[in-house]
Parts: C-alpha cells; sequence; structure tokens
C-alpha cells in the first residue's frame, strides 16, 4: 500500500516553538509529515487547505496558537471558520472529514505536539491514501 | 508561439477577415473599464507580430470571454473560440497564466472531482417540499450548486435555492427528475480555463454516470452548465445520445400552452442577460416573457441590455480584479438607474459576482440597496 502523506500547516509562534523545542531536544517526528510554516494561521484560506488535498495531501492538520494566544489577533477564529468551511465542502466531496483538523498549543506544549502528530499520523494511516489524489497532477507538473 | 495550430486557429476563427475598425476594443467591458486591453491588438499581433509573446500571453488571460466583441464585429471573427483554443494551447504549453479568483479553490475542487472513486454527500439538501425520483428516464442536473452554496456562505448566495426552485418547477409541470448523486461539475471553469484533460476526464464521468442511471433528458437551469452539456460534451464524447434541455425553454413551451399561471408580485424588476444565455444561446425573449406573465411586476430594461448586455465581470473565475469589480459597479449602478428594486438574473454566476459586489464593504456598491434573485427562484415563488 502507499505511504500516506501528511501536511502541517504551523502558525510561526507558539506551535513553530514547540517543533523547534522537540526537533532541538531530538524527539522524532513520523517521517510521512511536511511542515509548511506560516505567520499566522489566520494568513490561509480555504482555498490553500483544499489545494493541499488537491496536490496529493491525504490528511492535513492546522497547528495553532491558543485563541487568547495569537500575536496578531484574529488568526485562531479565522483557522476555526476555515476549518469549518472547508470540512463542509470535503464532505460533499466524500472525503472524511477527519483528514482535516486543527489544533491549538501553548508555547511550552512540545510534547503534546508531537503526540498530536503521532495520533494524526496514526489515524491517517488507518484511513489510508485518499482516493481523489490524482486530480492535481497536471497542474501540479507544469509549476 | 510559433506552433501551427495558431495558424489554423487565424483560419478557423476567421481572424484574416479582421477590418481593424476596432469595433470590438471600443465595445470591451474590460477595456472601458480601464484595463489595458485589446481584443483588436490581440489579433492583430497574432496574424502579424507573433514574437510579442508576452503581450498575446498576457491578453488571452485578460478576456472575460462575454462575447460583446463578437457580436459587434462586421466581419464574423469568432473571438470568443479563439480566446477558448488559445487558452487550451498556452495551458498546454506554457502552463496556467491568469489569476485565478479565490486563490484557486473553485478549480481545485473541479479538478479533485475527476477522481474516477469519489463518492459524494451532495444530496442532503433534498427534503419533502420537492418530489424526486430514485430512478427514471428525467434528470436534473445540479452541477456545482452545492459546493458554491457552501463556498460563498459568507456573502450569502443561495445557489442551492435555484436547484431547490427548480425542481418545485419541474414539480408543478408533473416532472419527478432523478438527481444523480454522484454527477460532476460540468467543467464549464476548467475548460474556459484551458485545462482540457481534466474537463474532459469529467465530461466521460458525468456521461457514464447519466448512462448507468438510464437518464434519456437532462434538465439544466445553469446557461453555462446547459453550453457545457449541449455544444462541448458532444464534441468530447462522439456518441453522446442524452437530450439536453434548458429549464427556460421547457417554461417557455409550457407557457405557450397556458399551463402556468402566477400570483402577483408588486415590484419593478430588471433583468440580467447573462453572456451565455444571451450572447451565446440567443435566449433574449425567453426569460422576459417569463417574467412578463407575473401580474403588477414591471420589468425595466437597463441601459445595456440584450445583445449590448454588461457581463456581470468574470467568467470562469480567472483574473477577478480591481475592474472587474468597476464592471460589477457599473452593472449595478445601471440596474438602479431603472428605478428597479429587483435584480433578475438566469445564470448562478451572474447572482455570485453581482452579490459579491454588493455585500463588499470597500465597494461604491455599498449605496446600492437591491435584491439579486434568480428568474426561477422568482417564479417559483409566484407560480399558482
Amino acid at each position: 500500500m502507499e505511504p500516506v502523506r501528511i501536511l502541517g500547516i504551523c502558525c510561526n509562534w507558539s506551535p513553530f516553538a514547540c517543533y523547534n523545542a522537540a526537533g532541538m531536544t531530538g524527539m522524532t517526528m513520523p517521517a510521512n509529515f511536511q511542515l509548511i510554516r506560516v505567520m499566522c494561521i489566520g494568513r490561509i484560506n480555504q482555498a490553500l487547505i483544499l489545494r493541499a488535498f488537491e496536490f496529493g495531501a491525504d490528511g492535513v492538520i492546522l497547528l495553532e496558537c491558543t485563541d487568547e494566544d495569537c500575536r496578531y489577533g484574529p488568526g485562531p477564529d479565522v483557522g476555526h471558520e476555515n476549518v469549518h468551511r472547508v470540512r463542509r465542502l470535503l464532505h460533499l466531496l466524500g472525503i472524511r472529514q477527519e483528514r482535516l483538523v486543527e489544533r491549538t498549543f501553548g508555547a511550552h506544549q512540545k510534547e503534546e505536539l508531537v503526540r498530536t502528530l503521532w495520533d494524526f499520523a496514526g489515524e491517517i494511516t488507518t484511513l489510508g491514501p485518499l482516493m481523489s489524489r490524482d486530480g492535481g497532477k497536471r497542474e501540479a507538473k507544469k509549476r | 508561439m510559433k506552433d501551427p495550430k495558431i495558424d489554423r486557429m487565424i483560419v478557423d476563427m476567421a481572424l484574416y477577415q479582421c477590418l481593424e475598425c476596432g469595433k470590438c476594443t471600443a465595445s470591451c467591458p474590460r477595456r472601458l473599464s480601464g484595463k489595458e486591453y485589446s481584443p483588436r491588438l490581440l489579433a492583430h499581433k497574432v496574424i502579424c507580430e507573433r514574437e510579442d509573446e508576452a503581450y498575446i500571453e498576457d491578453s488571452v488571460w485578460e478576456c472575460l470571454t462575454c462575447g460583446m466583441c463578437r457580436e459587434r464585429c462586421p466581419s464574423g471573427v469568432d473571438f470568443n473560440r479563439f480566446i477558448m483554443e488559445m487558452r487550451k494551447l498556452l495551458a498546454e504549453t506554457k502552463g496556467l497564466k491568469g489569476y485565478r479568483a479565490h486563490d484557486g479553490a473553485i478549480h481545485s475542487w473541479m479538478r479533485m472531482m475527476t477522481a474516477p472513486h469519489l463518492r459524494q454527500n451532495r444530496l442532503d439538501w433534498l427534503d419533502d417540499r420537492i418530489k424526486t425520483a430514485a430512478s427514471g428516464e428525467v434528470a436534473f442536473f445540479a452541477g456545482c450548486a452545492p459546493y458554491f452554496n457552501v463556498f460563498f456562505a459568507g456573502i450569502e448566495v443561495d445557489t442551492l435555492g435555484i436547484a431547490r426552485d427548480s425542481i418545485r418547477l419541474l414539480n408543478f409541470l408533473d416532472i419527478k427528475p432523478v438527481l444523480l448523486p454522484n454527477e460532476r461539475c460540468c467543467g464549464h471553469d476548467l475548460l474556459w480555463s484551458g485545462d482540457v484533460e481534466n474537463f474532459e476526464a469529467l465530461c466521460r464521468l458525468n456521461y457514464s454516470s447519466f448512462k448507468d442511471a438510464g437518464v434519456k433528458e437532462i434538465i439544466v437551469s445553469c446557461p453555462e452548465c446547459f453550453q457545457v452539456l449541449s455544444e462541448h460534451m458532444p464534441r468530447v464524447i462522439p456518441e453522446f445520445d442524452i437530450r439536453v434541455t434548458l429549464l427556460v425553454d421547457l417554461l417557455q413551451q409550457e407557457m405557450k400552452m397556458g399551463s402556468m399561471s402566477f400570483r402577483p408580485l408588486k415590484r419593478k424588476a430588471t433583468y440580467q442577460d447573462p453572456c451565455r444565455l444571451g450572447r451565446m444561446l440567443n435566449r433574449y425573449a425567453g426569460p422576459r416573457e417569463l417574467l412578463g406573465l407575473i401580474p403588477e411586476m414591471e420589468l425595466k430594461e437597463m441601459e445595456n441590455s440584450e445583445r449590448g448586455a454588461l457581463c456581470c465581470g468574470n467568467c470562469g473565475f480567472i483574473n477577478c480584479d480591481a475592474f472587474s469589480k468597476q464592471i460589477q459597479v457599473q452593472r449595478l449602478k445601471e440596474a438602479q438607474a431603472t428605478g428597479a428594486d429587483l435584480l433578475v438574473t438566469a445564470c448562478p454566476k451572474c447572482m455570485i459576482h453581482l452579490t459579491c459586489t454588493i455585500r463588499d464593504p470597500l465597494m461604491q456598491g455599498r449605496k446600492i440597496k437591491m435584491e439579486i434573485r434568480d428568474l426561477v427562484s422568482i417564479l417559483a415563488d409566484q407560480m399558482e
């Protein structure tokens, strides 16, 4: 069976601090996990999440700061809203909503972050690769 | 740009017949909104200055494909088809340029629908108020309506309402249509953005799902879906043998037989001709006759209507920018100038684009108070 691919979209502040600290202390991450670092989860929109699936992600996890912890203000709210909308679109497409999750972290929670990633990777491995993976290939090639 | 296919296009689309009169550019809504774009210059460059690749490429993606230039052209240059063929060619050789509105989310789900094993949950919205059949020969094609409804929830566009009201009208005419659980997008936006491969994949998947369900006739309310299903799909699938009916045509026939009557609606309305329905499919009278059947409703024509109707500002969700907004604001102002408070359109895309401008807090459009509704929704609400 093809291995699954997992994408994490990570806020530059608390979650990335956790990720960084986890890396510094030599904690192992799932091998099929790729991370995109953005300045704030409020920076991304529905399209970016949807396109991650189109371009071959089998699961997408949004790593956010907690609501009161956002450096910019509305970041996590925008994240919740986007996840809510994209989940409805995924539901229409017949893609299980468990494939898109969001998790919040404080700057000190590196163990929790790593455990979350392993749990998520496990869940997606159980769900298996996404059927609609072929869709984006053609456009991806041209870039 | 040395591709011999371009020489073929110049001949096929009658570009050599261009008299350089400039009527196309002078009537182009994109140009009139201030964008540096000229169909006439594009035709000129394609014929004799093909080394200016940057200009040609930019212009090809800039077009709204509203068909105004073709309408005005005295020599019959088929500019729409030229743009479509050029986009196909450029997407093939140089990749898709052109800014995709909403960061390509819409094209993205359309491409995701090309996965053969997709199991959509697209019929959750059906309820007891409308009657559909589990199997039968007549199907209703809802296309992307459930998707747009979710994606554009922020600007409160009820595209599912259009599908629901279309089925209500069909029920009124004693038709219980089948709704296919796994039909895909018709592929209009992919076709017009040059993505032939995925467009054809969608066509084939749709055709096989129609065939598997034993469908002989498809009723469509969206002009874009109708154009694709009736004109472009038979080109992809030579054995295509399904009858495609436009809901407006069907209603017009029924109206002539006198089987429909409506409750009065005391409002002033104006009608936006969608490019696909008007200039491309030549249906100007049908929607107006249907609206004329509603007692007490006053239908006012905008300054630019019928053949000269202004585009809703964007097509295929490509290159939506400040100039698109400019066109939309102008269109809404024209609608307001008629004194109407109800803008009727027959295409969900027109509804999405114009509503987007009305709801935009930063636009001049904020001064415009107007309800935008689809033709079928008005008819379904007033039906007796």
